[in-house]
């Protein structure tokens, strides 16, 4: 009953990789349960994201990657374990959850939420089109009638919104044409390097996400399968034949035999 | 021709009050999607207290502002009830104001016993196209626009009042953003307390007002609040002035008592002309 | 007991579980149609009329019950039954009409009417069906205040006693006895219309309608029978309660009288016979000992209204808070939970 014990043998833990950023963790995720009802959606497990740090969380659909995000994002409570997040996360959830009624600039106003207290100049959205000049011409148009690739941007932009430590992306590249996943991806790129701005990307995409992140984790039925840089992950066999396409195999059997 | 003017006005004013109760109720509804029963009581519990605070010697306005906020401290009260324990559906929510509705009954009649109240508004009368119009009419209706505008600028211009609409054009994204959505569902039934409060105040010097009044406020709100399917305001508002007139109408060229019969079966006929429009499969998708 | 059997016996037993479950459950039934029958006898003069009360409630918060918990549908409006029940009794008897035509007509006009005016209503759903059928009343007591063959405000006076074949109901007893028969009637018809093959179609409804549509349930048709059956019971209810008083008026049948049937069935339960009897009889005593504690000396004269209305809003806020699927099936959770942890061989 230790696969993820052994699958964390796998790959070096974190430390090991040659971006080297800072140690300083902004989001640490300690042996977190999450169930829904009977059902064990998330079983123990464990994650780091350091100070500036790309890491990509990579698992196939009913992972339960989604519930790890909702409660790093503290929208649901586990049942056991701890989340602790130093300075802001901010969220661009799956399927973008945009205020659909709200015109872009007041959708990236609302992002600023959480820093209420600091006064109007903390929702000035001058600093959000700097970063994604895109968003300046449709700043007056209803976040509903936008294209999906328009829409994820905005979401972006309500994230940043927040002055965030780390951003956490759930499914990036969900519903949208490549190109523009590619564009958007240019962009977290951008916001890393030249910001410092830590990313926890969740993605299906497996080769999109370690292509973007330094490091990753292989989440399945609940549990960390796999950790390690991403270069490591891609080299690896297990990875590429489940998640890269490397073998024409379909997700297969998980779990028993690892 | 004069009555006529002075149907309108009258009708206007009174639909005033009812646009106001509307106007709670989708504040309410598009923030938790709670129907709040207890919408009608909080008119009742203003305009019971300005007459209460007016003869115990208060001014006017003083009175009339402290009997807005005491019908907005109740709202919040109704709403804690209403949606404070997590996974109380919006049909149990409903029950539960209705709930409140009879131990508010309770708790009126000991202060102020089953009798109808009035409180004595703005003095005199005008004389408009031969029409002889109290000067309370013109009081309502421009405090009632004052409102109104009031209520719009909140919601439009401040982020207070832009949250409160994100939580009603999209919950979880809310949540995602870190708003909680609960408390701003107490914010919308405090703000619910008060529009039913302003009606109160307003509406008292025309038509008295007693603990039970508060069914057939509940039900003309409803009406005018169910004219933009009980999310968007701006119906809500022109349905209560729209109902408020025909009531008045009815009152002044038939019968005054069939002038609710009218307004009630106005409303059955909106709300089944709009679930006609609307499958089961729209509303539970919509869930 | 159980430890004294013998392993054949304890396996006889076992295979026969589902029935001895059942059996104290038929004795509580027997207690409970045992009890009720002996009551009139039993009953002071002054407690009688409480319980004529209750019966006629207990009618009609079955009905009740049964459109909330399995058809969904939330009727703040069902006292317009019971008026249009009692109305018609009191026309046919006081038109010269023999008296026990008019008790056989009341439940048919209810129904009628809730089958003609469902047919529209009943595409609301919700809250929606909730103020439509509360708009519904209040239009019914406008209009009925307003006629003349109606008695406008004033209602109909001298409603002659039932007399049924020779017998004329007479005592308050007689017309207790009534009840309890309209009651079995109501609960035995209740009872078929659930275990049957609609009945579980309803639930589906309760939960879903495009779920039960789906499977194939004739929803609207279910709806409008639903709705139709408990407007019956209502006027049921409501012919026995017009000769029972001998007088029927608009003020008789408030909206608040609708409340407090809802009241009842989300107390006792929803969707549950024994929860409908439940409420309608802890409300109907909790408020007769409010009465008397309100009319106690020293007390003011609006204290049993204030008690009254204080106790059926304390009660609803906490059992949908706390017992959201009401005090019945609470009860029974717990019975079984209690009884579980008993191990058997």
């Amino acid at each position: 009953m230790s696969p993820s014990e052994t699958a964390r043998d796998v790959a070096s833990p974190a430390g090991a990789q040659d971006s080297a950023p800072a140690e300083r963790p902004v989001i640490t995720v300690e042996d977190v349960v999450i169930r829904y009802g009977t059902a064990t959606a998330v079983d123990r497990v464990g994650l780091t994201v350091a100070a500036g740090e790309t890491v990509a969380l990579i698992g196939p659909n009913g992972a339960g990657k989604s519930s790890l995000v909702n409660a790093i994002m503290g929208l649901i409570r586990p049942a056991a374990g701890s989340v602790r997040v130093h300075g802001r996360a901010a969220l661009v959830p799956e399927g973008r959850q945009l205020f659909p009624e709200l015109d872009v600039e007041d959708n990236l106003r609302l992002g600023a939420w959480p820093l209420r207290s600091q006064g109007a100049k903390a929702r000035d959205t001058t600093r959000v089109y700097e970063v994604l000049p895109d968003l300046a011409d449709l700043r007056r148009r209803r976040a509903g009638t936008l294209s999906g690739g328009q829409q994820q941007m905005v979401a972006f932009g309500r994230a940043l919104m927040a002055d965030p430590e780390v951003l956490v992306v759930d499914e990036l590249s969900l519903g949208l044409a490549p190109l523009i996943t590619a564009a958007l991806a240019d962009h977290l790129r951008e916001l890393n390097a030249a910001r410092g701005l830590a990313v926890l990307l969740i993605e299906q995409n497996a080769r999109l996400a370690l292509d973007l992140c330094t490091r990753a984790y292989v989440l399945e039925a609940g549990r960390i399968r796999i950790e390690g840089p991403s270069r490591q992950l891609a080299d690896s066999a297990e990875v590429a034949a489940a998640y890269l396409g490397g073998a024409a195999e379909p997700p297969g059997p998980e779990g028993d035999d690892g | 021709m004069s009555e006529f003017v002075q149907y309108l006005i009258s009708g206007l004013a009174v639909g005033c009050g009812f646009a106001l109760l509307g106007s709670g109720l989708v504040t309410i509804h598009r923030v938790t999607r709670v129907v709040n029963f207890a919408q009608g009581m909080f008119a009742v519990v203003a305009g019971l207290t300005a007459g209460s605070l007016l003869s115990a010697g208060l001014p006017h306005g003083v009175a009339e502002i402290v009997a807005v906020l005491a019908a907005g401290a109740t709202g919040l009260l109704v709403g804690i009830a209403a949606i404070g324990r997590r996974g109380t559906s919006p049909q149990s929510a409903l029950i539960i104001t209705l709930g409140i509705g009879f131990l508010a009954y309770a708790i009126e009649i000991m202060i102020w016993g089953d009798n109808p109240h009035s409180f004595p508004g703005l003095g005199g009368a005008v004389d408009i196209a031969g029409a002889h119009l109290q000067k309370q009419y013109f009081l309502v209706i421009g405090a009632a626009a004052l409102g109104f505008a009031a209520l719009g600028l909140f919601f439009t211009r401040t982020y207070l009042g832009k949250a409160l609409g994100a939580c009603a054009s999209n919950p979880y994204a809310a949540r995602a953003v870190g708003i909680n959505v609960t408390r701003m569902g107490l914010v919308a039934f405090t703000l619910g307390g008060m529009l039913g409060g302003v009606a109160g105040v307003l509406v008292t010097p025309l038509q008295s007002l007693s603990y039970n009044s508060d069914v057939l406020l509940i039900t003309n709100g409803f009406a005018a609040a169910i004219l933009g399917g009980l999310n968007r305001l701006g119906p809500a508002m022109l349905g209560g002035l729209a109902l408020g007139v025909a009531e008045s109408m009815v009152a002044g060229y038939y019968k005054a008592s069939y002038q609710s019969v009218v307004a009630l079966a106005l409303m059955l006929a909106v709300m089944i002309w709009r679930a006609s429009q609307h499958t089961a499969l729209h509303e539970e998708a919509a869930r | 007991m159980t430890q004294q059997l013998t392993p054949a016996q304890a396996r006889i037993s076992f295979a026969d579980l589902a029935a001895r479950l059942r059996s104290p459950r038929t004795l509580a039934v027997l207690a409970v149609c045992a009890t009720a029958l002996l009551l009139p006898q039993i009953l002071s003069g002054s407690d009688m009329p409480v319980y004529v009360t209750l019966l006629l409630s207990a009618i009609v918060v079955t009905g009740l019950s049964m459109l909330m918990g399995y058809a969904g549908q939330v009727s703040l409006g069902h006292a317009s039954f019971y008026l249009i029940g009692a109305y018609t009794a009191a026309l046919i008897a006081t038109h010269d009409k023999p008296t026990w035509l008019g008790l056989l007509a009341a439940p048919f006009a209810a129904a009628l009417v809730a089958a003609v005016i469902g047919i529209p209503l009943l595409r609301l759903r919700g809250h929606q069906l909730a103020f439509a059928t509360l708009a519904m009343q209040l239009i019914l007591l406008n209009v009925v205040g307003q006629q003349e063959w109606t008695g406008g405000d004033i209602g109909l006076q001298g409603v002659p006693r039932l007399t049924v074949a020779g017998y004329e109901f007479a005592t308050v007893s007689s017309y207790a006895y009534l009840a309890l028969g309209a009651l079995a009637v109501v609960v035995l018809i209740t009872r078929n219309v659930v275990a049957s093959r609609p009945g579980r179609g309803l639930r589906a409804l309760a939960t879903s309608e495009v779920a039960a549509e789906s499977a194939g349930v004739p929803v609207v048709a279910y709806k409008l029978v639903v709705f139709s059956l408990s407007a019956g019971f209502a006027g049921l209810a409501g012919g026995i309660y017009a000769f029972y008083t001998g007088y029927v008026a608009p003020g008789s049948f408030p909206v608040l009288l609708s409340f407090e049937f809802v009241v009842m069935a989300v107390i006792g339960g929803l969707g549950t016979i024994w929860g409908a009897l439940a409420g309608a009889t802890a409300i109907t005593l909790l408020l007769q000992q409010l009465n008397e504690l309100g009319t106690a000396e020293g007390m003011p004269s609006s204290a049993p209204v204030v008690l009254s209305y204080a106790v059926y809003g304390v009660l609803l806020v906490l059992v949908v808070l706390f017992l959201p699927r009401g005090l019945v099936p609470s009860a029974r959770d717990w019975w079984v939970r209690r009884r579980r942890p008993n191990p058997e061989p």
